[in-house]
């Protein structure tokens, strides 16, 4: 584990070091993708990347909770929630032996 | 939906060239593959993060036959929903 992050203007400067657009336009098409990949998600509840894996969106039920520090019982409401399932190519990738 | 309707609607919506889209998604799926490789963080503002996780090793049966197998030791990245798309969904 080294220790560092890849961030958004990190993957703006890799897509623009292979176009001809300026990071302005960059920059733009990438916050593109990525308005076009949540709404993906909510409305397909699937986006799937093949290489990479699948996000999904499912629903969750709404639940008793309770506040830890009042001690009173809440009623959790319905939500929706993404999770990440890897692709077996990517899982092997991460795991060579 | 998948990448090659990721990558055509990626054009149509910024009106570029289908093949800059298709290049524009590959390097960022790459970017975010190859930092996991690395076992790097991966934070994308907006719409979540990623981190690897490891996993011990451990000798586990198999349940149907009884037999002895040993699980390796495995990496698997974990995504964390950011707070605006979580809130986008819940829309």
């Amino acid at each position: 584990m080294s220790g560092k992050t890849l961030t958004k203007a990190d993957i703006v400067d890799a897509i623009y070091e292979k176009t001809d657009r300026n990071r302005a336009e960059v920059k733009g098409i990438v916050e593109s993708l990525l308005k076009i990949m949540k709404q993906a998600i909510k409305k397909d509840h699937a986006l799937l990347i093949s290489g990479f894996g699948k996000f999904e969106a499912y629903d969750k039920k709404a639940r008793k909770g309770r506040n830890p520090q009042t001690d009173e019982t809440i009623t959790l409401p319905p939500r929706k929630v993404v999770v990440f399932r890897l692709s077996r190519k990517f899982r092997s990738e991460l795991n060579q032996q | 939906m998948n990448k090659s309707e990721l990558i055509k609607t990626l054009a149509e919506t910024n009106d570029i060239p289908a093949d800059e889209a298709s290049v524009m998604v590959n390097v960022f799926v790459d970017a975010v593959k190859e930092a996991l490789l690395n076992g790097d963080r991966v934070e994308i503002r907006g719409f979540g993060s990623f981190k690897i996780k490891d996993y011990g090793g451990y000798t586990g049966r198999n349940p149907k036959t009884g037999e002895v197998v040993s699980v390796e030791p495995k990496q698997l990245p974990f995504f964390r929903a950011g707070k605006e798309l979580k809130e986008f969904l819940n829309s």
